[in-house]
C-alpha cells in the first residue's frame, strides 16, 4: 500500500530567496558586502575623513569650517619654507631606497632559491628585521649611528679606514639622509626578497631545463625566464613598497625627526609636526594628501602594466 | 564710636533696589560682561572643595620621570589617596616624546585618561578639551600663595585656568670640576662670553662643553631660547603677532654662538634629550645644560663622578639672565566621567606635605610651582642643587615676550629657534647667519600670520 505524500507548498518569500541564491550576479554582490563594509569602515571612511579635514581649518579636538584649498595653497606656495625641501627629500628617500631594495631583494631571492645547507634556517633568518619591534630596531640603529658610542665608527676607526672620531652620521645633512636610507633598505629588503622568492618558486623548472638544453646561459635564463615570469610579483611589490616608503614615518622620526635643521624633513614628519604637536590637523592632513594625485598616477601606471598582455 | 550715631537700616532703599535689579538684568542679558569683569584677584571668594566619589576610577597620564623613584612615590601617594577614598587610581607613565601623540589622540577621540599632564603650552593647543579648574587653582593659591609666572602663563588661557600648576623641571649647567680645574677655569662662567672663553680652555682637556642644537624637545629649547633672549632677541613681539626674529639682537646672539663653537663649544645636531646625559656619564664631555637628572643619577646610581660634578645657573647675556625650564601641569579632561574626583585627587597631590615628600624623593629634579613651595628643603639638603633652585626665577616660556598661544606652541614644536642656531653653527660655526635668520623668519611668519 503506497502512501501518498504531498509536498508542502513553498512560500513565496522562500521562492524569491532561492532564486536570488541561484543567480550568480546578485549572490556575488551579496558575498561582497562584508568585505565592502570592512573596507568602508577601515579604509574609505578614514580616507574621506582625511580629505575632508584637509579642506577645513580643523584643529585637534575641534572640527573646523570649510576653507576650500586654503591648506594646499599654504603649502604649495611654500609659505613655511620647509614644504618643498620635504617633497624633494621624500622623493629622494623613496627613489634611492626603492632601487636598492629592488636590486638587493632580487639578488637575495636568487641566492635563496638555490639548494644549500640550512637554507630553511637562512630563509627564516631573513625575516629578522621584521620580527624585531620597529621602534626597538630603530633605536638600535640610532645607537649604532651615535657619534659617541657608534659601533660603526669604532669599527671604521679601528680598521684605520677613517680617522677618529669618524663620520657624524646623524649630525651632517648628507650623512643623516644616507643613514635614513640605509636603515630603510635594511628593513625593507627582506620584504622584496621573500616576495620574489615566492614568485620564483612557482616558475616551472621545465622552462629552465628546456633553456639549458637549448644552451642558454644563467644570465639568459634570468633575463628570458625568471624576470618575465616574475613581472607581476615584481610590479606589485614595487607598488606596495613605493607607497609605504613615501609614507614612512617611524624610522625617520626616531632617527632624526627632521634634524639637522629640517635637512631630513620628510612629508610624513612634516605633516605630523603641523598636525599633532602643532594641533593644526587640517593642515597636517593636507600635507599628507598633497602627493595623492601623483601617487595615484604611479599606482595607475603600475596597474596598467600589470594588466598588459605578456 | 560713630556707630551709635547711625540709624540702623532695615529693608531696601529705592537706590539699592534699582542697583541690584540692574545688575541682575545685566547678568542675564550680557553674562560675558560680568565674567570679563569678574574677580581678578588671587583669592577665590567662594571656593567649593571638590569631593571624591566612592567607587570612581581615575586614570592619569604623564611622562616617565628621569628620576625613577619620583614616579614610584607619585604612584604611592595617588594609590594611598585612592584607598582612603574608595577610588581606583591608575597612573600611566610614558616617555616624554610619546606623551603628546597620546594626548592628541585622546583629544581627537574625545576619550581617554581623566587627567593628562600638560607640558609647555598644551593647554593653549587643547583648550576645549581641558575643563576649567579655576576653582581648584584658587584653592591652591589660598593655601600656597602665588603660582609661578611661567606655570600661570601656560595654564591660564584667556583668563581661565585650564590646568593646575604641577611642577617645574629646572635646567642648569652640570659640569666636571676636575676638568675645569685642569683647564684653569676656577668657577663656572657667569656670562655667555665667559662660557665661550671657558669652552676654549676646556677644549685642551679633550672633554668639551657640549650641547644639542638638534630636534631634542627639551634640551634644544632650554639652551637656545635663553641665548637668544640674553642678547635681546625674540621670535615675536609681545603682541603675539609681529614676527621680530630678524633683528640686530638675533644676529648678536648667533655671532656669540658661532664664536663659542669656533672657540671649542661643541654642538651636536644629532643629539636628542638623553644623549647629553649619556655622554656625561660616559666621561665624554666636561659640561652640558640639563635637568638635575645627570647629577642625581651620578649621586644615587652611578657614583663615578659625583665628587667632581657640580651645577651652575644660566650665564647672563648683555640683556640679562634668562632660563627656560620644563613646565608640567595637570589638566582634568572634559570627557572624564568623574571630573570632580579627579580635581579632588589633584588637590590632594598638591598638598604641601605630600608634594614635598615627592620632591624630596625626586632629589631636586622638580621644583614647586607655588610661592609656599619655593624654599623646598630638598634644595637645602645639598648645596650643589642650589643652581637648580636659582634658574626657576629667570625662567621664561617659548615665544616670550608674547604670551603662550597655539602659535607659540607651533613655533616651539617646529624647533625654529634651535634650527636657526643649528644652521648658523654648521661646519664648525661658519654657517650663513643671514640664511639662517631668513629661514627662521619665513617659518615664523607662516605660523604667526596664518589666520
Amino acid at each position: 500500500m503506497g502512501t501518498a505524500t504531498r509536498a508542502e507548498p513553498v512560500p513565496v518569500w522562500h521562492q524569491r530567496r532561492v532564486r536570488i541564491y541561484d543567480r550568480e550576479a546578485p549572490l556575488g554582490y551579496l558575498l561582497l558586502v562584508p568585505t565592502l563594509v570592512v573596507l568602508g569602515i577601515f579604509l574609505l571612511y578614514p580616507f574621506f575623513f582625511g580629505m575632508w579635514l584637509s579642506i577645513t581649518d580643523s584643529e585637534l579636538g575641534n572640527v573646523g569650517k570649510f576653507i576650500g584649498l586654503g591648506n594646499y595653497r599654504f603649502e604649495l606656495r611654500n609659505t613655511d619654507g620647509v614644504f618643498y625641501g620635504a617633497v624633494i627629500n621624500t622623493f629622494l628617500y623613496t627613489g634611492v631606497t626603492t632601487v636598492f631594495k629592488l636590486g638587493l631583494g632580487l639578488v637575495m631571492a636568487l641566492l635563496l632559491n638555490q639548494v644549500f645547507p640550512f637554507r630553511r634556517f637562512v630563509r627564516a633568518a631573513l625575516l629578522l628585521p621584521y620580527i624585531i619591534p620597529t621602534v626597538l630596531s630603530y633605536e638600535a640603529w640610532r645607537w649604532m649611528f651615535d657619534p659617541t658610542f657608534s659601533v660603526i665608527n669604532w669599527l671604521l676607526v679601528n680598521t684605520h679606514l677613517v680617522h677618529y672620531p669618524g663620520p657624524n652620521w646623524l649630525g651632517v645633512p648628507a650623512n643623516a639622509m644616507a643613514a635614513l636610507m640605509v636603515v630603510n633598505v635594511w628593513r625593507g629588503t627582506p620584504f622584496y626578497a621573500i616576495s620574489f622568492l615566492a614568485g620564483m618558486q612557482v616558475i616551472p623548472v621545465d622552462l629552465y631545463e628546456a633553456a639549458r638544453v637549448d644552451g642558454a646561459r644563467r644570465w639568459q635564463q634570468f633575463t628570458n625566464i625568471t624576470l618575465p615570469l616574475l613581472r607581476p610579483v615584481l610590479l606589485v611589490v614595487l607598488l606596495l613598497s613605493t607607497i609605504l616608503t613615501f609614507a614612512d614615518f617611524q624610522g625617520p622620526f626616531v632617527l632624526t625627526n627632521g634634524a639637522p635643521y629640517n635637512s631630513t624633513q620628510l612629508l610624513s614628519i612634516w605633516a605630523y609636526q603641523w598636525g599633532i604637536p602643532g594641533g593644526a590637523i587640517g593642515l597636517g592632513a593636507a600635507i599628507s594628501l598633497v602627493l595623492f594625485p601623483l601617487l595615484t598616477i604611479v599606482v595607475a601606471a603600475v596597474l596598467f602594466m600589470l594588466r598588459r598582455p605578456e | 564710636m560713630s556707630q551709635g550715631k547711625k540709624k540702623a537700616k532695615t529693608g531696601w532703599s529705592r537706590r539699592e533696589f534699582l542697583r541690584t535689579a540692574g545688575v541682575a538684568v545685566a547678568t542675564i542679558a550680557f553674562p560675558e560682561i560680568i565674567i570679563s569683569c569678574g574677580p581678578q584677584s588671587n583669592v577665590a571668594p567662594t571656593a567649593a572643595i571638590p569631593k571624591p566619589r566612592k567607587g570612581a576610577s581615575i586614570r592619569l597620564l604623564q611622562w616617565t620621570s628621569f628620576v625613577k623613584p619620583a614616579d614610584a612615590e607619585f604612584k604611592r601617594q595617588a594609590a594611598e589617596w585612592g584607598d582612603a577614598n574608595g577610588v581606583t587610581v591608575a597612573i600611566e607613565t610614558v616617555t616624554g616624546d610619546q606623551l603628546q601623540p597620546k594626548t592628541a589622540a585622546a583629544v581627537e577621540a574625545n576619550s581617554g585618561p581623566d587627567i593628562i599632564q600638560m607640558q609647555y603650552g598644551w593647554p593653549q593647543l587643547y583648550t576645549d578639551a581641558c575643563l576649567d579648574v579655576s576653582n581648584e587653582v584658587n584653592i591652591l593659591i589660598g593655601k600656597l600663595g602665588k603660582p609661578d609666572p611661567v606655570n600661570e602663563a601656560f595654564c591660564k588661557v584667556n583668563g581661565t585656568w585650564r590646568a593646575i600648576p604641577y611642577t617645574v623641571v629646572p635646567n642648569a649647567w652640570t659640569y666636571r670640576t676636575d676638568y675645569f680645574t685642569q683647564a684653569g677655569v676656577t668657577s663656572f662662567p657667569t656670562t655667555w662670553d665667559e662660557l665661550a672663553a671657558a669652552a676654549a680652555k676646556l677644549k685642551t682637556t679633550g672633554k668639551s662643553i657640549s650641547q644639542t642644537d638638534g630636534h631634542a624637545y627639551g634640551d634644544s629649547l632650554t639652551m637656545w631660547n635663553p641665548v637668544l633672549w640674553g642678547y635681546g632677541g625674540k621670535e615675536v613681539n609681545a603682541d603675539g603677532k609681529t614676527v621680530a626674529i630678524n633683528s640686530k639682537e638675533t644676529r648678536d646672539a648667533i655671532k656669540w654662538a658661532q664664536g663659542a663653537v669656533k672657540a671649542g663649544f661643541v654642538v651636536h645636531p644629532e643629539w636628542l634629550d638623553p644623549d647629553n646625559n649619556q655622554a656625561y656619564h660616559a666621561d665624554r664631555i666636561s659640561g652640558t645644560l640639563n635637568g638635575a637628572s645627570i647629577y642625581i643619577r651620578e649621586k644615587i646610581e652611578f657614583h663615578h663622578f659625583t665628587d667632581v660634578t657640580n651645577n651652575a645657573p644660566m650665564p647672563a647675556g648683555p640683556k640679562g639672565t634668562f632660563a627656560m625650564n620644563l613646565i608640567f601641569n595637570h589638566a582634568v579632561m572634559k570627557w572624564s566621567p568623574d571630573a570632580e574626583t579627579a580635581r579632588a585627587m589633584l588637590l590632594h597631590l598638591m598638598d604641601k606635605d605630600q608634594y614635598q615628600k615627592w620632591t624630596m624623593i625626586a632629589s631636586g629634579y622638580n621644583a614647586g610651582p607655588f610661592e609656599a613651595l619655593h624654599n623646598d628643603p630638598v634644595f637645602a639638603s645639598d648645596p650643589k642643587l642650589k643652581a637648580f633652585q636659582d634658574v626657576v626665577a629667570p625662567g621664561k616660556w617659548p615665544g616670550w615676550p608674547a604670551m603662550p598661544s597655539k602659535k607659540t606652541a607651533q613655533a616651539q614644536t617646529q624647533f625654529i629657534v634651535a634650527d636657526m642656531f643649528a644652521k648658523a653653527l654648521a661646519n664648525g660655526g661658519t654657517g650663513d647667519i643671514e640664511a639662517a635668520i631668513t629661514a627662521a623668519e619665513t617659518s615664523l611668519k607662516a605660523i604667526f600670520e596664518r589666520p
